[in-house]
Parts: structure tokens; C-alpha cells; sequence
């Protein structure tokens, strides 16, 4: 078992990882720690914790299906439920989180759990998942996520048109946080789209007067002021327009809106001169943006209506040719995008790694189209469309990978394949002259023959070679005729031999025991080898009847694998092609609107100028 | 002419709703001369596109499953294998930078290990740095861990062990501790149990 080293819950990292800002932090407090008990959870989680969730997830199939996650199932399951969500792999994440959160988890953790899928469900336009995952919310979210979800319940509301239900919903948001601002902002846009200009004036106008302590909320003040601004405009009243689109910042990102607004309520109130102003500023600003382009035919306007018919003309003229030139380029990019490489080459500078959910494209490569195009990244269905294509990209490479490597693994199998069978006769040669039986024999005729020594205290037996000899030596000494001599010498000699005799009797009686040990243990030693020489004889003659086997079983894998490689990558680059052009249809969509504003635009100029040309043609004939 | 509100309220609001970072108010504030339908029918779209790519990334993970049992399978059997695995328990008094393995006297395997990887380690992962395929009976493992000890000094450490192989695989863990009380890291190799 893996010591000491703790790890938070699985189920704050499933969490964790969900959290839109990767809060590992926000999980950890107040789960007890697990320990590693499986070293291949501890794999898995090796890759995790680097966010690398495609070989995470492939580890965790492995390792369940060859049962080696038995102290981790529930913990794994859920960590696999995590990280599906984090690559993007979201239905088959709710599958795990719908058997599994049900009973096996804490409620906070379940109900974080659902607001994350419907999170990423709202992302990937599964409204009404989305709406069913936050409605199996049941405790209370902590604080942010709670008006996170909230949030995302009006939105879902105001998708399906359902405005007052969205208003119901977030009408009673208290407080001066963020959230509260958006709350508010997103509720005066839900009452505008109902037709409910008054309520989202005040509304709409105490958020356009707040003082903002960030970036953020300096923009949203400024959309506020925007979206009033231009409420009340549409609504008629165009002086009480001026004063939220006179708040948006000059130099901000809606300034070019604002300017133009402001205009238009000047114009609406039969002021010409003083609407030039904020137009005339608009003139030096980018002609990409719609408000600049609108203000190139808004500024000849007013000036045929102060009666500077010629200089309305010049402007005109200049308008209709800015068209022109890009509406030319708008149709070049087009052109661009529709051979068909505009996508893969976004992704040719990006680093194709697992983590599906929570890769973005922040900004467009260089180059003409990234001009038209850059507000597409702001749209959900872009996004999200071309996460789906960058993963199926690293699908693809993960299968060409792995086509490579089937070829190698098939030669290895047939090399190995055909060593194993050059080395079996050899095998079988040796295996043939070991006769394991005769030694085991051998081995029991020993212990027969010890048992008999002990019974029979036969302390010779146990004699070494030398001392046996010398044995035989004293004992051939005694049966010498000279010593059957009625002699003193005679005596002598036998007395000395009996005392040789003795002494040794003594000696190898005394040792008997010691010996007869000694020996029971080599024999029994012996006894051991023999069995271990017996099971791995066994094992061999299994490995034998199992290699061809698992030849066979590994050589039939192989060949399934190749084709199901091939099949799927083929699969995989069809879907490439519909995502392709899916995301070509978006872009060329968009641009195509873009186009067709500035046909509109262009149109009204010409037309505008062909009636100056026509007064000024009809003036001139009654002067004549 | 009246160029003027009802056209550009639409664009307005839909580009004034695309610079949150907070909450996404792009989809809250479609213009509302905007066709519902088509946006409906765009999401449908891109619906059946996503459940075609979800279907087919679960087919390419069963995939990848099945081809990574066939290699461990092919190149490490479980009767020869041996796997290495290296746990760090709270990391306070040793940053790893590598870990050098010999297996009866020879090298077989010298990690380098990036800041993430080491990071993944201190927060619990347990990295199978290598997979050796070894023949029954006793062999002599080294490994040598490198990186910064106490008081961010050059630090290297081995540790030892003899094994046992029999049949079937076996997991031995390199784990590297803290000891407290001597404000020393402690470098262990043990078979998993």
C-alpha cells in the first residue's frame, strides 16, 4: 500500500476538474483524505493531475477491465465520469454520474456535479438537459455556483422565449455583487425583447450609472447604456436616448454604437447639425465595424437635409467605393474559407492534447479573414464546434499512431512466434533427458535408507570416507595371526587397536545424531528442489500447451485490431469533413451577413445619390 | 430615411452581448429581429453533429483500451513482468528531478521528470516509470533518485532491495518520504502488497 501521501476525495477532483476555473482549491477542504491502494489508480491519477485526460481515461478502461482498480471501483468510476466531462465527452459522463450520483455520493458534491453538465450541456445547445440537470439540483449550491445556475435558468428561459418566466426568475436577486449587475442587466434585456420598455428603463438605467470597479463591469455599464440607449430610440423617444448612450465610454468597445445612437436621436429630434458630430468622429474609426459603416451613408444624410447637397454627393460617392472595396475582400475571405483549409490551419499552431472541454481559441491566426471572423469567438456554437473539430483531429493522430504501431506488434508476434518454435525441440530434447522421476526415487531411497541408519543406530553408516577406511584398516590390523602371539607386544598392539577402535566408535557414536541431522537436512533440501525442478516442470509443460494459445489469441487480436484502426479512422475523417463544414457554413454564413449589409448600405447610397443627381439634373433644367 | 433604431438595435445588442467572461449573455441577447427558427434549426445541427463525435470518441477510447491490453500483453507478459511505480508522499523535504533504475547491476531505466509530472506526484499520482520483463528468481534492484533536499542543496539518494520473482507480476513501488523528525526525505523500495 502506498504510504503517507493523501489525496482529496475523488469526488472534489471529479468537481475540481468540472470547475470552470480548475478550483482544485475550492475542493479542498473538509474531504478526508484517501490513500492509494491500487498503483494503477495512482497511474491514472499520475496523468490527471497534468490534465492529460485521454490517456487518464485509457488507463482507467484498462485497469478496470483487467480488474485492477478493486480498492478504487466507485472512486475510479466517478473520476472516469470527470475526466469524460473534461474531454468533452459529456453524454457518456452523465451516463456514470446518473448511476452513481443518485445514492453513492454527498448531495453538495451530487448537486455541483449536475450544475457542471448542465453547464457544458447549455454550451453544447442540449437545452433541455440542461434544464433537466439543474433540476435534479436539490440542496443549495455554494454562493457562486448558486448564481451561476440561477443564471443559467434565466437563459435557458430567455432561449425558449419564455421572457417573463426568465424575469420571474431572476427578479428577486439582491445584493451590489457582479452577479446581481448581470441579473439586472439580463433582465432588462429579457423585459426590452417583451415589449416592456419602461420596467427595463429603470432597470437598464440604474446599472448604466453604476460606479465600476473593474473592467468588467465598466463594459457591462457601457452595454446597459447601450441596450437603453437604443430601447428608447426604437421606442420613440429619442431624447431620453442620448443621456445612457452619452455615458458609454468614448474609447470602449460599444463606442462606435453609442456614437452612432447618439446620432440617430439627434436626427429623431430634427437635429441634422448637431448629429454630424458624433458621425464626423466615426469617420477615422475602423470601416470593419457596422456602426462606422452605417455612419457613411448617416453623415451624407444629414447633409442633404442641412442642404449641402454637393458635399452629400462626395460623401456618398466615397461610401459607395469603401463598399465596394470591402465587399471585395468579404468576398475573397469567402472564397478563402470554401477551399477548405482555413480550419485545419487554425489548428496547425495549436497543441493537440486531450483536455476537450477546456481548450479554447482565444484569438485567430493572422490574416484577412481573422478581421471578419473575430467576433465568431464569442459565439457558443463556434466554439463548441471547433473543440468537436480539434478532438477529432487528435483522434485521428491517435489512430494513425496506433495504425503504425499494429504493423510493428504483428512482427514482433510472427518473429516470436517463430523463435518459439525453433526453440521447442531443443526444449523438448532437454526436458526428455531430465528424468525427474528416478531422482525422486533416488530421494525417497535415501530417506528409507536414513530411517533404517536411526533405527538401527548404525553409527558407521554415517561414517565419512576416511574414517570408514580407516575403520577397515584397524579393523583388517586385528585379524593379523602375529597378534593371536602369547607375546607382550602382541598385547600391547591389541590394546592399541582397541583403544584406536574405541576412540573412533566414540567419536562417530558421539557425532551420530549431528550427522544424521546434517544429512536429513540435505535430503530434505534436495526433497525441495525437487518439488520447485516439479512445479516449474509443470509450468513449463502449461506454457507449453498455453504459448501456442496465446499465439494464436494475440495474433487474432492483432488482426482484429488493424481493421477496427482503419475502419474508425475512416469514420473519424468523414466526421472531420461534416465538422468542416459545419464550421465553414457558420463562417461563410457570417460573412455572408456582413456582405449583404454592406449590398444594403451600398444600394441606399447609390440610390441616395442618384436622387441628388436627379434634383440637381431637375433644378438645372427649370433654371434653364 | 430610417436607417436608424430597429436595424442597428439588432446588431448592437447581439455584439454588446459578446465580452462577458462572467456569463455568457451572447445567446440572452439575440437580436430580436433575429430568426428564431434558423437558430433553432443551427442547434439542432450541431446537436446531431456532437452526438456523432460522442459516439465516435467512445469508440476510439474502447479502442485505445483494447490496443493498450495488446501491447502491455505482447511486449510485458504478465508471467515476466515487473512494474515500477514512483509515489511521493508530501514532497516537503525533496523535489524530484530524475530516477535512475539498474536491474542486477544494469540500467534500464534514467526519468526525467518536468515540474508538471513532479507537481502530479506531489498531489498524489503514482507514475509507472518503468515496465521490465524479468525471469524467475532473485534480482538486485538500485534506483537512484536525484533532485533538491532540504535547504533547496543537490540531493541524490539511492535505494536497494533483492526481489523475488515468481510467476506472475509483480509491482514494486520506489517511494520517496518525508521524515519529519529528521527533516529528512527517505527513499524506499517495496513490493506493493
Amino acid at each position: 500500500m502506498l504510504s503517507g501521501r493523501s489525496l482529496l476525495s475523488c469526488l472534489c477532483i471529479t468537481l475540481a476538474l468540472t470547475a470552470p476555473m480548475r478550483a482544485v482549491e475550492a475542493a479542498d477542504g473538509g474531504y478526508d483524505p484517501i490513500v492509494v491502494q491500487d498503483p494503477h489508480f495512482g497511474d491514472v491519477l499520475f496523468h490527471f493531475y497534468q490534465e492529460d485526460y485521454f490517456p487518464a481515461i485509457v488507463r482507467v478502461l484498462a485497469a478496470k477491465e483487467q480488474q485492477k482498480l478493486d480498492n478504487h471501483a466507485d472512486d475510479a468510476e466517478l473520476l472516469l465520469g470527470g475526466m469524460y466531462l473534461s474531454f468533452g465527452h459529456h453524454l457518456e459522463a452523465a451516463e456514470i454520474f446518473e448511476r452513481l450520483l443518485a445514492n453513492n455520493v454527498a448531495p453538495d458534491v451530487r448537486d455541483r456535479t449536475w450544475f457542471f453538465l448542465a453547464k457544458i450541456w447549455y454550451q453544447r445547445g442540449y437545452l433541455d438537459r440542461s434544464q433537466e440537470a439543474l433540476s435534479f439540483i436539490q440542496g443549495d449550491l455554494p454562493d457562486n455556483l448558486e448564481r451561476e445556475a440561477l443564471m443559467l435558468e434565466a437563459q435557458i428561459l430567455i432561449d425558449a422565449g419564455n421572457y417573463d418566466a426568465a424575469i420571474a426568475r431572476l427578479a428577486n436577486w439582491q445584493g451590489e455583487t457582479e452577479w446581481a449587475s448581470y441579473a439586472k442587466f439580463n433582465i432588462g434585456v429579457a423585459l426590452v425583447r417583451s415589449g416592456r420598455v419602461d420596467e427595463a428603463s429603470r432597470l437598464l438605467d440604474e446599472l448604466g450609472q453604476l460606479n465600476p470597479f473593474n473592467e468588467e463591469m465598466a463594459s457591462l455599464r457601457d452595454k446597459a447604456n447601450l441596450a437603453l440607449g437604443y430601447a428608447l430610440l426604437q421606442d420613440g423617444q429619442p431624447l431620453a436616448a442620448k443621456a445612457p448612450l452619452q455615458r458609454v465610454r468614448l474609447e470602449g468597445p460599444f463606442s462606435n454604437k453609442a456614437l452612432l445612437g447618439v446620432g440617430w436621436a439627434d436626427v429623431e429630434m430634427g437635429n441634422f447639425q448637431r448629429a454630424l458630430v458624433p458621425w464626423m468622429e466615426l469617420r477615422s474609426r475602423d470601416l470593419l465595424d457596422s456602426a462606422v459603416q452605417e455612419s457613411m451613408l448617416a453623415i451624407p444624410f444629414a447633409m442633404a437635409k442641412l442642404d449641402s447637397v454637393s458635399q452629400a454627393a462626395d460623401h456618398y460617392l466615397n461610401a459607395v467605393e469603401a463598399y465596394y472595396e470591402e465587399t471585395n475582400r468579404l468576398e475573397q475571405t469567402i472564397q478563402q474559407i470554401e477551399s477548405g483549409q482555413f480550419f485545419d490551419n487554425i489548428l496547425e499552431n495549436e497543441t493537440l492534447d486531450g483536455t476537450g472541454w477546456y481548450w479554447q481559441l482565444e484569438e485567430l491566426p493572422d490574416g484577412p479573414e481573422a478581421r471578419y471572423l473575430f467576433h465568431l469567438l464569442a459565439k457558443h456554437e463556434f466554439q463548441e464546434g471547433l473543440k468537436n473539430f480539434r478532438d477529432l483531429s487528435y483522434l485521428r493522430r491517435n489512430l494513425d499512431d496506433w495504425q503504425q504501431n499494429i504493423g510493428v506488434y504483428a512482427n514482433m508476434l510472427e518473429t516470436r512466434r517463430e523463435a518459439y518454435a525453433s526453440r521447442l525441440p531443443r526444449v523438448e530434447d532437454a526436458l526428455a533427458r531430465a528424468d525427474l522421476e528416478d531422482l525422486i526415487r533416488r530421494k525417497l531411497e535415501f530417506d528409507s535408507r536414513l530411517n533404517n541408519i536411526e533405527e538401527s543406530g548404525d553409527w558407521l553408516a554415517l561414517a565419512s570416507t576416511s574414517e570408514f577406511d580407516m575403520w577397515g584398516e584397524i579393523s583388517g590390523l586385528e585379524s593379523t595371526p602375529a597378534l593371536a602371539a602369547d607375546i607382550l607386544e602382541a598385547e600391547e598392539v591389541q590394546d592399541k587397536i582397541d583403544l584406536l577402535k574405541g576412540v573412533l566408535q566414540w567419536r562417530l557414536d558421539r557425532e551420530f545424531n549431528e550427522r544424521l541431522w546434517r544429512l536429513r537436512r540435505d535430503v530434505r533440501q534436495t526433497g525441495e528442489a525437487l518439488l520447485a525442478t516439479q512445479r516449474l516442470r509443470r509450468q513449463i509443460d502449461e506454457s507449453m500447451r498455453q504459448e501456442p494459445m496465446l499465439f494464436d489469441n494475440l495474433g487474432n487480436r492483432v488482426d482484429n485490431l488493424g481493421p477496427r484502426i482503419e475502419g474508425t479512422r475512416m469514420r473519424v475523417e468523414d466526421a472531420i469533413s461534416t465538422q468542416r463544414a459545419y464550421l465553414q457554413t457558420i463562417a461563410i454564413g457570417e460573412l455572408r451577413a456582413q456582405k449583404q449589409r454592406l449590398d444594403v448600405y451600398s444600394a441606399q447610397a447609390r440610390f441616395a445619390l442618384a436622387a441628388i443627381y436627379d434634383v440637381a439634373a431637375t433644378g438645372e433644367a427649370a433654371v434653364e | 430615411m430610417t436607417l436608424a433604431a430597429t436595424a442597428t438595435l439588432a446588431f448592437n445588442l447581439a455584439a454588446a452581448a459578446q465580452d462577458s467572461t462572467v456569463v455568457d449573455l451572447d445567446s440572452v441577447l439575440v437580436a430580436p429581429t433575429s430568426d428564431e427558427d434558423a437558430e433553432s434549426e443551427s442547434r439542432e445541427q450541431f446537436r446531431s453533429l456532437d452526438q456523432d463525435v460522442q459516439a465516435l470518441k467512445k469508440e476510439v477510447l474502447d479502442l485505445n483500451r483494447d490496443l493498450f491490453l495488446l501491447e502491455e500483453e505482447l511486449l510485458f507478459p504478465a508471467n515476466s513482468q515487473v512494474a515500477f511505480f514512483l509515489s511521493m508522499d508530501v514532497g516537503e523535504y525533496f523535489e524530484l528531478d530524475s530516477v535512475n533504475i539498474k536491474i542486477d547491476g544494469k540500467e534500464v531505466a534514467n526519468y526525467l521528470y518536468t515540474v508538471r509530472e513532479a507537481e502530479a506526484l506531489v498531489r498524489g499520482g503514482v507514475h509507472r516509470v518503468h515496465l521490465a520483463n524479468l525471469r524467475s528468481g532473485e534480482h538486485e534492484i538500485i534506483a537512484i533518485f536525484t533532485g533538491k533536499g532540504p535547504h533547496v542543496r543537490d540531493y541524490r539518494r539511492g535505494a536497494t532491495v533483492t526481489i523475488d520473482k515468481g510467476i506472475g507480476a509483480k509491482y514494486l513501488e520506489l517511494a520517496i518520504t518525508d521524515r519529519a523528525k529528521k527533516q529528512q526525505p527517505e527513499f524506499v523500495i517495496k513490493e506493493w502488497e
